[in-house]
């Protein structure tokens, strides 16, 4: 194993470093979409070590494999049908009119699917017992981008969604070819209309590009060559298929290499260049530390996941564990996703039962439904999310939260004096240490008495306060 | 005095001693604040002759044939049999076209030599996916399938120096691809009423939104004890925060004064179509430096019962720009402005057995202004009705010569670096 870089060693190793409620409430935000008192506590409790390790159990499986139950439930929406086969017979027998409309039938009932899935998936973050799958999940739909945006099945994106918690801190090499093979991808990157005669390039294109080397480490004959491996890899509308008379099976040379090499290999060579590593492990870093990524660290990162062959677990178990994720600079420096934001607000304020399907309109205004990235690149994030328009939604998003009926505010949990109050929820919403003006502000505006209604305004006020946009 | 203004003169000094970098926007717009319609105060730093485009966009895929109807072609009358406009039901243009009969308004300005109407625009290898057919539209680069920017974001990019968040503006819940730059996002906003913070204590908001003056911090009594009593965000961070909030509560103070303020003869028609052009009327004449304005008309894809349900846009859309463009007359603002119209594609020739149309190809777009060249009033052949692309029109004219003409004769600004390559500019605009 290659030497760690001393960025990487464990937090805590050095004198000084001090596992503390706000590192614990640190790794929470960033490790999971927030956590909330009890959550911090446990966390604090268990240690840095134990904290991750727990975070990291999780079965590298989908839901459905976990709970049968547990999905999202699309059984509400009617006219729907679930495989091909289903959507074959409801076809069956109906003149050109009847298909019209069945077929504008079967897209509105799509739309409406693919928000019932995007609602469940939000909840699952907030409530669901594996919260850093579901945030390296939801990293990986950024990443491997597929979007629903243009009519996509959403039976393909909830099997996409499926492949991204299956693989999510599993083996890269995996998953990638997991990804290649994802119906909903080759439907994406136009990889149904890649064929022999006509090669199209889009999905070898940003395999390289996004998924795994980073613009500048292939060239344009490689992105040719890397196509025609892909020609014939297709979906059916349901699952994955090899179109053998569209696929070319002649010699290619590729990344330096020359063989008769379809898909697979082509990963393969791929996930053998040696900046495939550094660049994973910089779209980790940007993810999960800052949006500064340092080339030494990440170079040092990279060779780790090449070391274990790729294995995703321990590299982010020595990324979390890393004294540059918990360096004071690292603290709060993030902007948050509007995921994030309300996910983590929902999660701080016991929002258990809250419906995200509502805030459907905010998501969008705020620049970040789920299942619908923008484009390939997926969501640009940090400074991006801001502008004078997206601020106000967030904040006025986080206040008709935190007007929700369902939102746990209680007068007496041992915070009676005004500036108790204003304490703990500084401590439960913000986290860290504010300014001291920040904070006679909030206890002016709490008044001398403190009411429930009182309360809710103060809390409105820190929701809205700068501070609160960044983890 | 405003409250605005009396906070930032307050605490100027403070602003200046943490180091924060005063937008230099504010440091106008908050001088100006006075009076938001005191024109030649706002104006002063934008120029108050800048030109400015206004983008109507038809979502859903206009039927164009039944817009700038060939209502003497024999093939249209053969492929539509029940959705056909005959030459009595249309304003006639000439011996072949006229327009729908419910644009009158839009006859009117083109009667005076304010419109133009730009017959079988398209793109090569058209797409019949709204979604990538308008990605295309926007981006302005059909070659390319994944592109993050669009035509004005690039415009804004490469011309706007600044952060001035007023240069685009949105009039929609989320911001389309044509607005997005590399650099630069538009204000975005579904109603000027929406663009504001909607807490209770303003007071106590904006004070909490201000560069913090204490550098002391208190350390939370829940935090652990090893917490230090020191600030952890980062500077750089919170201050941006705290400019952008800044910046939005300025520009939400007078958006919505330039908006509630607003008094107008014209009667705009209901909808988020006709308030978003009275926004932005009140915008252009309360003075703000924005170069682009965007409204979206939807409900155009008319794949069934299209009779009446298109009659219906199309009167919407009439009474919406013929009212801007009184409003803007009243205004003495409208050499300023220039206005385009498109869809993200035509509609098939032919009409289909539920009584309406599928997604098609080429189709007209429209110009509005007092710059449109008096030759102008109609650019560009009629496509053929019978020699189609899979049904559809193909199309003369590429939409980047006309993206190509709008930049350079009206923006004034180079067309390539925006269009990734030179297209020549038609000769619409007056020289």
């Amino acid at each position: 194993m290659a030497k760690l870089h001393p960025m990487l060693e464990p937090f805590g190793s050095a004198p000084g470093e001090t596992w503390d409620r706000m590192h614990a409430a640190h790794l929470l935000n960033r490790a999971t979409f927030g956590g909330n008192d009890a959550d911090v506590a446990e966390a604090y409790a268990l240690g840095a070590v134990g904290a991750i390790d727990k975070l990291l159990d999780f079965p590298d499986a989908p839901v459905e494999e976990i709970s049968q139950t547990a999905g999202p439930d699309l059984s509400g929406i009617t006219d729907y049908p679930k495989t091909a086969a289903d959507r074959r017979q409801l076809f069956q027998g109906k003149t050109e009119e009847e298909k019209k409309v069945l077929q504008q039938q079967i897209q509105q009932a799509n739309n409406e699917a693919v928000r019932e899935v995007a609602g469940w998936w939000m909840r699952r973050m907030a409530t669901g017992p594996y919260p850093l799958q579901e945030k390296l999940a939801f990293f990986w739909h950024g990443h491997f981008t597929t979007s629903a945006r243009d009519e996509r099945s959403a039976w393909l994106m909830w099997g996409q969604n499926e492949t991204l918690r299956t693989y999510a801190a599993g083996n890269f090499a995996k998953f990638a070819k997991a990804m290649a093979h994802d119906p909903a991808m080759l439907d994406y990157l136009n990889n149904q209309q890649n064929k022999k005669a006509h090669p199209n390039e889009n999905f070898a294109r940003e395999l390289m590009e996004l998924f795994t080397l980073g613009i500048g480490n292939y060239t344009e004959n490689d992105v040719k060559e890397g196509a025609r491996a892909f020609t014939g890899w297709a979906h059916n509308g349901e699952e994955y298929v090899f179109r053998k008379f569209d696929h070319d099976d002649g010699d290619k040379t590729f990344l330096g290499r020359r063989g008769k090499f379809d898909g697979t290999d082509v990963v393969d060579i791929i996930l053998q260049q040696p900046v495939c590593g550094a660049y994973i492990a910089s779209r980790l870093w940007c993810n999960f530390v800052n949006e500064d990524p340092d080339p030494a660290i990440c170079q040092s990162l990279g060779q780790q996941l090449r070391d274990n062959n790729y294995e995703l677990r321990p590299v982010i178990r020595i990324l979390l564990s890393s004294r540059a994720f918990h360096s004071d600079q690292n603290l709060g420096g993030l902007i948050k996703s509007p995921v994030q934001l309300i996910v983590g607000l929902a999660r701080q304020m016991g929002l258990d039962d809250m419906r995200f399907g509502k805030l459907r309109d905010s998501l969008k205004q705020m620049g970040q439904e789920p299942l619908m990235p923008p484009n390939v690149k997926g969501w640009p994030g940090g400074r991006q999310w801001i502008n004078t328009s997206t601020l106000f939604v967030r904040q006025n998003t986080a206040l008709q939260m935190i007007a929700e009926r369902g939102a746990k505010i209680r007068r007496n949990d041992g915070a009676n004096r005004p500036d108790e109050a204003v304490d703990a929820w500084l401590a439960r919403l913000i986290q860290r240490p504010v300014a001291a003006d920040r904070r006679d502000i909030l206890v002016k505006a709490l008044g001398n008495r403190v009411t429930d209604d009182s309360l809710r305004g103060m809390i409105g006020l820190i929701v809205s306060m700068p501070e609160f946009q960044l983890c | 005095m405003t409250h605005t203004r009396r906070l930032f003169l307050q605490r100027g000094l403070a602003l200046v001693s943490v180091g924060v970098t005063v937008p230099t926007f504010l440091d106008s717009t908050v001088m100006a604040m006075e009076d938001p319609l005191d024109v030649k105060r706002t104006q002063r730093e934008s120029g108050k002759d800048g030109p400015i485009l206004v983008v109507v966009q038809m979502s859903g895929g206009n039927d164009g044939l039944s817009m700038v109807v060939p209502y003497a072609d024999d093939a249209y009358h053969r492929a539509r049999p029940t959705l056909a406009h005959g030459p009595k039901d249309v304003l006639k243009l000439n011996e072949y076209v006229g327009l729908n009969q419910n644009l009158t308004g839009i006859k009117g300005l083109y009667d005076s030599g304010m419109a133009s109407v730009l017959q079988g625009v398209g793109y090569p290898n058209p797409n019949r996916s709204h979604f990538r057919s308008m990605d295309i539209w926007q981006s302005g680069i059909p070659e390319k399938e994944m592109v993050t920017s669009g035509w004005l974001g690039r415009f804004f990019d490469n011309t706007c120096a600044g952060e001035d968040p007023h240069q685009g503006v949105v009039l929609g819940e989320s911001t389309p691809l044509a607005m997005k730059g590399e650099k630069t996002t538009p204000l975005a906003f579904d109603k000027p009423g929406n663009y504001r913070y909607k807490g209770r204590d303003a007071g106590s908001y904006t004070s909490l939104n201000q560069p913090s003056e204490s550098s002391p911090t208190t350390k939370p009594a829940a935090m652990a004890k090893a917490a230090p009593a020191k600030l952890i965000t980062p500077d750089s961070q919170l201050s941006f925060l705290t400019r952008t909030a800044m910046d939005a509560r300025v520009s939400s103070d007078k958006v919505l004064s330039i908006v509630n303020g607003y008094q107008t003869a014209q009667s705009y028609p209901n909808g988020s179509f006709g308030e978003g052009l009275r926004t932005v009327a009140a915008m252009i004449r309360g003075g703000l430096p924005t170069k682009v304005y965007y409204v979206s008309l939807g409900g155009f894809d008319t794949h069934a019962g299209q009779e009446g349900r298109h009659d219906r846009l199309m009167k919407d859309l009439d009474q919406g720009v013929a009212a801007f463009w009184k409003d803007m007359k009243e205004q003495k603002n409208e050499q300023r402005v220039t206005m385009m119209a498109f869809s993200e594609f035509g509609r098939r020739v032919a009409q289909n057995a539920s009584g309406g149309t599928d997604h098609g190809a080429a189709a007209p777009m429209f110009l509005f202004g007092p710059s449109i060249a008096k030759k102008a009033g109609i650019v560009g052949r009629h496509p053929s009705l019978t020699d189609l692309d899979q049904g559809d029109l193909k199309y003369g004219l590429d939409f980047r010569n006309v993206y190509a003409s709008i930049l350079q004769e009206w923006l004034k600004t180079p067309s390539k670096p925006v269009l990734g390559r030179q297209f020549e500019p038609l000769p619409i605009f007056k020289a």
